[in-house]
Formats: structure tokens, sequence, C-alpha cells
């Protein structure tokens, strides 16, 4: 039997990995992530994003000018997210630069960070 | 023989707003502005946004940033509650999620008892067509330019 409705489409999925700081989830492009390290008080932190409890992990990426250190409290695993559930940030939010998009999940919206762009706006601050 | 209507509405023109309140606040906005209403879900706050952005809301596969009015104008600020709603906004290609506290639905206004702004308002008076007045101060109506509105909040939050 050949029937095209069987057939189902391959719909492209994206690694996203999730983390916590405070009460808040976010998630970000896994592909960034190097690894997964203990925080050290000079490590980024962003504050507006919410108040770290503990801060006790960093999300560990590549930047031009080295390893970036972002402090996070909780990393809660990578998941592979649909692409159809991704969604650029509107551009009359005005939010950071490094809120690039939300990821469309049953009741909520996830906020993205493009944590090399954590980097760039907070450049006297963490370790490379 | 029946008046006809069509005659009727040129001598005295109407104008439909969709009118909400929010606080202690009455507004309205034309009602080519509206596309649709929905009960507030939850929002996602975004770092560095102007204070009158509350953040983000999905609906419909859509994102849409969510305008507090009260704060935009200066004149409190809203509160989101379980019976919140939000109105989805819209003139050119900017499209928003706006906050209204209680939706009073869909108001024909005759033209002739639209008032001007009031002189030498506050800064909110300059983001009005004008006001209809009611019984009471608290019954009128603020009428909103929707489209200034939503021009001068993505100003305000891209020039930053």
């Amino acid at each position: 039997m050949n029937d095209e409705s069987l057939v189902e489409e391959k719909v492209e999925e994206v690694d996203i990995l999730f983390f916590e700081i405070g009460s808040g989830t976010f998630g970000t492009d896994a592909s960034q992530v190097l690894r997964i390290d203990r925080s050290l008080p000079e490590d980024i932190t962003l504050p507006e994003l919410g108040r770290l409890s503990r801060g006790h992990r960093a999300l560990v990426f590549d930047t031009p000018e080295g390893e970036g250190h972002l402090k996070v409290d909780t990393v809660r695993g990578v998941r592979p997210i649909p692409v159809t559930q991704l969604r650029r940030m509107p551009p009359t939010a005005g939010a950071a630069s490094y809120a690039v998009g939300v990821c469309l999940e049953e009741a909520r919206t996830v906020l993205l960070i493009d944590l090399v762009e954590t980097a760039r706006t907070q450049d006297s601050q963490g370790r490379h | 023989m029946a008046p006809d209507r069509a005659v009727a509405a040129q001598a005295r023109p109407e104008q439909e707003f969709f009118c909400f309140r929010v606080g202690d606040l009455r507004f309205g906005v034309p009602s080519e502005n509206v596309l649709e209403v929905f009960r507030a879900g939850l929002l996602t706050p975004l770092p560095r946004t102007p204070s009158f952005i509350m953040g983000v809301t999905g609906h419909r596969g859509e994102v849409l940033p969510v305008v507090d009015l009260l704060r935009f104008l200066s004149k409190g600020e809203a509160r989101i509650g379980p019976r919140t709603r939000l109105f989805i906004g819209v003139t050119g290609s900017i499209v928003a999620g706006v906050v209204a506290d209680t939706v009073l639905g869909l108001r024909r206004i005759p033209v002739s008892d639209i008032l001007p702004p009031p002189l030498g308002g506050d800064a909110a008076a300059e983001h009005l067509l004008g006001v209809v007045q009611g019984s009471t101060t608290q019954d009128g109506i603020n009428l909103l330019n929707f489209h200034k509105l939503l021009q001068t909040a993505r100003q305000r939050a891209v020039a930053r």
C-alpha cells in the first residue's frame, strides 16, 4: 500500500538546553554549550532574569575572546524541540539583545537566551 | 415609511470603539484596531524592556508583547488576575496584546459626542483622539489614538 497520508512529515528539531535562574526557566541552543561547570564568583550573572538562589553551576560556551561562563541555579536537561515551536522575539518588545526568542510550550512561553550575546552585553564582567 | 438608516448615519455619523476598563479608567480603541480578546494566560517577563512592556505571551502560535496602558500613560500599574483579559491591538505592522480588567464591549459613538482631549492635560492627552463624557466623571471614556500610541510604544522600546 502506498498511502501518502501515512507518511509522516519530518519536522526539523533543535536541541534546547533548559536551565533555571531563580524561579524562572530559560532555554538556549544546546549546541552553544561546551560543558556544565562549577561556577566561580567572577562568572557572568544576569540579575534581570531573576535572582540566583545558589548559582553553583555555570554554562560554559565559546566566544571570540575565549570561554564564557554564565551562572545558573539548575540545569534541567536537553530536549529536542520542533522548530515550529520556536519564535523570534518581536522587535517591538525591545528586550535585551541576548533574549532572542521564545519556545512555545503548552501553557507558557520559555525565553530563549543567546549565550554568546550575554558575554557581549557584559564585556566588563565574567571570566573568559 | 421606516427611516433610512444610511441617511440617518450620514446625518449623525458614528464611530465604533472597543471599550474597556483598566484600573479606574475607561478607554475606547477604534474597533478596526482590535483583532481579538482572550483571557490573559501566563506572561513571560523580558529583561531590559521599558516598564510598560509586561512581557510576552503565546497566542495561536504567535508571540505577542503585552502592554500595560496604565504604566504607558503614567496612570498607575495594571495587575494580571484570573479575570484579566488581553485584546490584540494592531496598527500597520505592529501587533501587541493590551491588558484590560473588564471589557465593556463595542459601542457606536456619535462623532459629535466626542470632545477634544483636555487642553494643558498631561502626557497621556497626546495619545487621545478625544473623550466622551458620562453621567459621572468615572463614566467618561478616553478614546485612544491607538495608531499613535503603538507607534510611540515601539519607538520607546526600540530606542533603548
